[in-house]
């Protein structure tokens, strides 16, 4: 028998309502197998605010919160101010919104956890659209992809913008521990959930997080297309801390983004000089992910001191 | 002006069908609106959309509460929706089911209509046996008892308007039309439903009952079979589970928990030896 690679403790119950195939329901069951009983998770409005809450039961473990849709940051800043009066030092203090709560809707009081230094950890589950609702694009929507607002047509070819690069907000504000996690590799998405866990200050994961009926592909395929997603390059698994950044999968040899794309009903109507396009940002971006690897390993994209410590927390 | 209110279940293609026949209507030089509820959306839950049809300018903009018309994708929603709620006096209810199908009610001055767009749609290969896809047929059924639109505006519409496979909903249209069936209800009338009112909230957490009550298994169309004496305990297909509904005996082997089971396929699609299968939900076991 293989042993367990994951703690065999679970804190996200059956019986919720995610559609079958849901990887954001992948991931909130490896962030808690990471973080156990001694936990609070902030949700808003968001694919899990509905998958956790059949009124009158609750699929989580752990306690929930359900704040508004623009106020999951500031919600676990004022749930850890609450703790810390409550001498609850032991508590992991947790936001999880979607890429539109978060990148889009919730940027602000995102912005402002990280900027108040709340000891506590978000993350945010990239289905790259507003999928709650039925598919309308968002800020984290990728270029070209098709959803109810960005139509396929004579005249419009999914979305014209490319996607909005969350990472680079965040580590702009310089968190003690950032990193991105993929429901596919498992062991992965766990290591960095204990590390970041044992952490003290303000935390962000980014997690791609397929979804089929917005995806357009067959719900058995989830890991799958989650897997491509890395192993070609466009979601790059890795981490940052103190403004050290290392890549967690590393590939000699990215798979094409044609093998990512062409799972996907989203992005059917793409055409080779598009599918061209869209791999030569992919390659520019994963040579530009390995200097930055190469330069913060010498020291050189420390972030320049500022008036306070960096990694004190509040 | 008529006032058609459509209830659906997520992919049955009931915003569509509003859209469409807004579409039809303004090649007939009339003016339509058209637009869904805003609300939760889920493959599988219930989905309301509303159309007008006028021959002046539409100034009303809200979602609509008396209906002339309300066009019932899937009949059990008769039963647990409000459905015809606000039905005006001698509208029509127009439901996707057999005429002879049990629990079809109708208030009292309505007519009811049936057709059996499943039936359509399935023969002609529209959607899936789980999810027929029916706004079509069910549009050709409006088309003829009602008159909202003509139907060779209607046949434009899906021409320009269906995403994929135009000649199989054209025909679905037709047939539709084709076998529409109208009654004059006599059945019992619905008892009214009390407007609901909010219990006080109470004091502490509001949601206290674990999920793992509730059974998802109607939610499949398709089962995993585990053929365990292939199986190499690598535990993938438990790792993997979006429902949590496999777990590892004492002996580390995989037993389907299959009250929660959603039939995804995830566990088939990442099980090394392909030692899991998925099987037509309803067709024998091993």
């Amino acid at each position: 028998m293989a042993k367990l690679t994951l703690p065999p403790e679970e804190w996200v119950r059956s019986g919720h309502s995610a559609c079958p195939g849901c990887a954001p329901a992948l991931a909130l069951r490896f962030l808690l197998k990471g973080l156990g009983p001694r936990t609070i998770v902030s949700i808003p409005a968001c694919c899990w605010t509905v998958i956790a809450t059949p009124y009158p039961t609750t699929a989580l473990g752990v306690a929930m919160l359900d704040t508004p849709i623009e106020s999951t940051g500031a919600s676990i800043s004022g749930l850890r101010a609450a703790a810390d009066a409550l001498g609850l030092s032991d508590l992991n203090v947790v936001g999880v919104a979607g890429d539109g709560g978060t990148a889009d809707i919730g940027l602000q009081s995102l912005s402002g956890m990280l900027e108040r230094r709340t000891n506590a950890i978000y993350l945010m589950y990239d289905n790259e659209a507003y999928m709650n609702t039925g598919v309308q694009r968002s800020g984290a929507t990728p270029w070209h992809a098709w959803t109810t607002t960005t139509p396929v047509g004579p005249r419009a070819r999914g979305k014209a913008e490319p996607k909005k690069d969350i990472m680079g907000i965040v580590l702009a504000h310089r968190p003690v521990y950032a990193a991105t996690v993929n429901p596919s590799f498992p062991e992965d998405f766990l290591a960095k959930v204990e590390k970041a866990r044992d952490l003290v200050g303000p935390r962000f994961f980014q997690a791609i997080t397929p979804c089929p009926p917005g995806w357009r592909y067959d719900s058995s395929e989830t890991v799958e297309v989650g897997s491509l997603a890395t192993e070609t390059g466009l979601f790059p698994l890795y981490e940052v801390e103190e403004g050290r950044l290392r890549i967690t999968r590393r590939y000699g040899r990215l798979k094409p983004v044609r093998e990512y794309l062409q799972k996907q009903g989203r992005f059917g109507h793409l055409t080779d000089p598009e599918i061209d396009a869209i791999q030569s940002r992919v390659t520019a971006r994963w040579e530009e992910l390995l200097r930055s690897e190469r330069t913060s390993a010498e020291g050189r994209a420390q972030p320049p001191a500022t008036d306070q410590a960096p990694t004190a927390a509040r | 002006m008529m006032e058609i209110r459509f209830w659906g279940r997520g992919g049955q293609g009931a915003v569509l069908a509003a859209e469409l026949l807004a579409q039809a209507a303004f090649l007939d030089g009339k003016v339509p609106q058209s637009f869904p509820f805003f609300g939760v959306e889920r493959r599988g839950a219930p989905v309301t959309a509303y159309a007008r049809v006028s021959d002046r300018p539409i100034e009303v903009r809200t979602s609509i509460a008396t209906p002339d018309v309300v066009v019932v994708l899937e009949h059990g929603l008769l039963a647990t929706m409000p459905t015809t709620d606000g039905l005006r006096e001698g509208g029509t209810v127009l439901v996707n089911a057999r005429a002879d199908d049990p629990g079809l009610v109708a208030p009292p001055s309505a007519r009811l209509a049936t057709v059996d767009a499943d039936r359509i749609a399935l023969e002609l290969g529209l959607g899936t046996a789980a999810t027929p896809i029916v706004n079509t047929a069910v549009l050709g059924a409006l088309v003829r008892v009602t008159g909202v639109v003509s139907p060779i505006a209607l046949d434009r519409a899906i021409e320009r308007v269906v995403p994929a496979r135009p000649s199989e909903n054209l025909a679905a249209c037709h047939a539709g039309y084709a076998g529409v069936l109208v009654r004059t209800t006599e059945v019992p009338v619905p008892t009214p439903r009390p407007s609901p009112r909010a219990p006080p909230l109470p004091e502490g957490p509001l949601a206290t009952i674990p999920s793992d009550v509730l059974r998802t298994a109607s939610w499949r169309t398709r089962r995993p079979e585990i053929r365990l004496e292939r199986c190499t305990r690598c535990n993938f297909c438990w790792k993997f589970c979006p429902d949590t509904a496999i777990a590892l005996d004492a002996l580390g082997f995989p037993q389907l928990i299959a009250e929660h089971c959603k039939g995804c396929g995830i566990c088939a699609a990442v099980c090394p030896p392909k030692t899991i299968a998925m099987v037509a939900e309803g067709s024998e076991g091993p």
